[in-house]
């Protein structure tokens, strides 16, 4: 493996800073590969978003803008990217550790017939074999794991593991031509949205998370929300608040739900069963806010405040805002 | 109409896991082996369909690890599936993602289906990545974190989760659905279905007749360690609203948080 190859999530032009991160790791690995970077980006929206990625170190930057790529459920992205990895040659392959990263580098490795590692934070090049590293079995062991040998690796990297860092000299940009004879099943009748641009939970850098101890739906907007508003950050939920209808199960943090590692994690009535803790143990910072000081939370945390939730959140919301302005 | 659920057995969330030294496998005796409780709601999608589609509609399981553990398997079979057939060969032992979704891809042209269920993910190995590398093996539609499923004069709709929202996708069967946990909460076997289980058949399968005796994992673990300890925490009473919060939002500054 000598290349590496990015593929752009975003929605009609618009992405997120992951994006950015994996575009700077991949110039990285590629240096120390002694190969190239290149980013694919797909669909409605993706030559402008090629003129964004130009102010990052990427060598080409290959885009397709096909209507059928956002009328079709992922296969025709899945030819596109395999048009660029067979033509770029030798590759390991970046897609962020979303849901979307996930369905992409699941089949593009049965595809390339290449062995894939998921919700990776770091990558050794040992002996020109690259390695990724990445945390296994709910946060308890830090694994790496290299690819076998092999033309093609595929990692879906976790969001805020990187840095992203603008410079070089400016990506070509390339049009990929439309892979030929190809027909297409999943049809994709209707979008419809249930939230208006939320910062994706796996990718957001603070989460503000409530439990069975918030007693309703009310409190996750009326509460949460404001202060994961305030730090930049997104709204999760236990299972106990998910399975009691408060939120959509989307918002379910733990075991059957999301994994998150955010930079700063606040946990505001929950108890943290195993359950939720394997969903968000390797988050950076892990603060409590809970009734119960004996709680199971405490054993996993930074900061434990114990008292009401109710009075401190609107607080700290304050005196988050207030720090901003 | 032939639905294939696959499920994996996994060790007991509760249980102390641990890497193997030696083999650099997760060791997995004397842990609870338990349904991965992500198969449970493909299960559980799997039997409304069958419900409402009625008539010749079958549920098969197909798993795949040791013999010795597919007795777990009774459990499922309680549910409501009716046989399993279980895909088990030394040679199979340490298959990571790409190994697994070619080995159960070779069960499934074996056994036959008309829809394949699958969980989003499984507890243990946790990559997510057996869907959608099992679709493009088996060069089917592969319609992944479906939160509902409907079948209709053989087409597959489903409502697709997105971090928005979620879409709305039609195909042609043949076809494979992972489903997510809004598909509905898993039923509990009834004693009738717990009594029926214990003579449905549970079939082996090996490698060879699945026509994948030659594969070989594509990535090797290397090393694993335990994460850097979290320092104990520190604990605040916050007999009102402003300690508390003045608390949290100093601990947040020292960090460089906020």
């Amino acid at each position: 493996m000598q290349h590496v190859v990015e593929v752009v999530e975003h929605r009609k032009g618009q992405t997120r800073k992951v994006t950015f991160e994996l575009a700077t790791q991949a110039r990285d690995l590629a240096d120390r590969l002694g190969g190239t970077a290149h980013a694919v980006v797909l669909g409605s929206g993706a030559a402008e978003l090629a003129e964004q990625l130009k102010a990052y170190p990427l060598d080409a930057v290959h885009v397709a803008e096909d209507p059928d790529v956002d009328a079709y459920l992922i296969d025709p992205t899945i030819d596109y990217v395999e048009a660029v990895a067979r033509a770029v040659g030798s590759a390991v392959i970046l897609v962020p550790n979303t849901m979307y990263g996930r369905d992409v580098a699941s089949r593009i490795a049965a595809r390339l017939g290449a062995g894939m590692v998921a919700d990776v934070t770091g990558f050794e090049v040992e002996g020109g074999r690259v390695a990724c590293v990445a945390p296994k079995l709910g946060g308890a062991t830090i694994t790496a794991c290299a690819f076998r040998d092999g033309e093609y690796g595929v990692a879906t990297v976790r969001p805020n593991a990187f840095a992203a860092q603008s410079g070089g000299a400016g990506a070509r940009v390339d049009a990929i031509e439309k892979p030929p004879g190809r027909r297409y099943a999943m049809r994709i009748e209707s979008e419809v949205e249930e939230a208006s641009d939320e910062l994706g939970l796996e990718e957001a850098p603070v989460v503000v998370s409530g439990g069975r101890g918030l007693g309703g739906a009310d409190p996750f907007r009326t509460l949460l929300k404001p202060l994961a508003d305030a730090l930049g950050g997104a709204v999760g939920a236990s299972r106990a608040a998910a399975d009691a209808g408060w939120v959509p199960y989307s918002l379910q943090i733990g075991q059957t739900g999301k994994t998150v590692s955010p930079k700063l994690y606040i946990a505001v009535g929950i108890s943290g069963a195993i359950q939720h803790k394997v969903g968000m143990r390797s988050s950076g910072t892990i603060v409590a806010v809970n009734k119960d000081g004996a709680a199971p939370i405490a054993e996993f945390s930074d900061l434990v405040v114990v008292g009401d939730a109710f009075a401190i959140i609107p607080e700290l919301t304050k005196l988050v805002e207030a720090a901003k302005a | 109409m032939k639905i294939v659920v696959t499920v994996k057995l996994v060790p007991d969330l509760n249980a102390s896991k641990s890497i193997d030294p030696a083999t650099k496998r997760l060791v997995r005796a004397g842990a609870e082996t338990v349904l991965n409780p992500y198969d449970e709601y493909a299960l559980e999608a799997a039997l409304q369909l069958k419900e409402r589609l009625g008539g010749e509609t079958s549920v098969t399981l197909l798993s795949m690890g040791p013999q010795a553990t597919q007795e777990t398997l009774r459990k499922a079979l309680a549910m409501g599936a009716d046989d399993a057939v279980v895909l088990s060969d030394d040679v199979l032992a340490g298959s990571d993602v790409a190994m697994t979704a070619a080995a159960l891809a070779g069960a499934l042209k074996n056994i036959g289906f008309d829809l394949v269920v699958c969980g989003g993910l499984a507890d243990d190995g946790s990559t997510g990545g057996v869907p959608g590398a099992l679709a493009e093996h088996l060069g089917v539609p592969g319609l992944t974190n479906a939160r509902h499923v409907e079948i209709d004069d053989a087409v597959v709709k489903v409502q697709r989760e997105t971090d928005s929202g979620y879409q709305v996708v039609t195909c042609p069967l043949p076809a494979l659905v992972s489903v997510t946990m809004a598909v509905g909460e898993p039923r509990y076997a009834s004693l009738k279905g717990i009594m029926g289980a214990k003579k449905k058949t549970i079939a082996p399968l090996c490698a060879s007749d699945a026509g994948v005796g030659g594969l070989a994992p594509k990535t090797e673990l290397l090393r694993f360690a335990a994460p850097p300890a979290r320092t104990k925490a520190r604990v605040v009473e916050a007999p009102d609203g402003a300690t508390g919060a003045r608390a949290i939002f100093e601990f947040l500054r020292e960090r460089k948080l906020v």
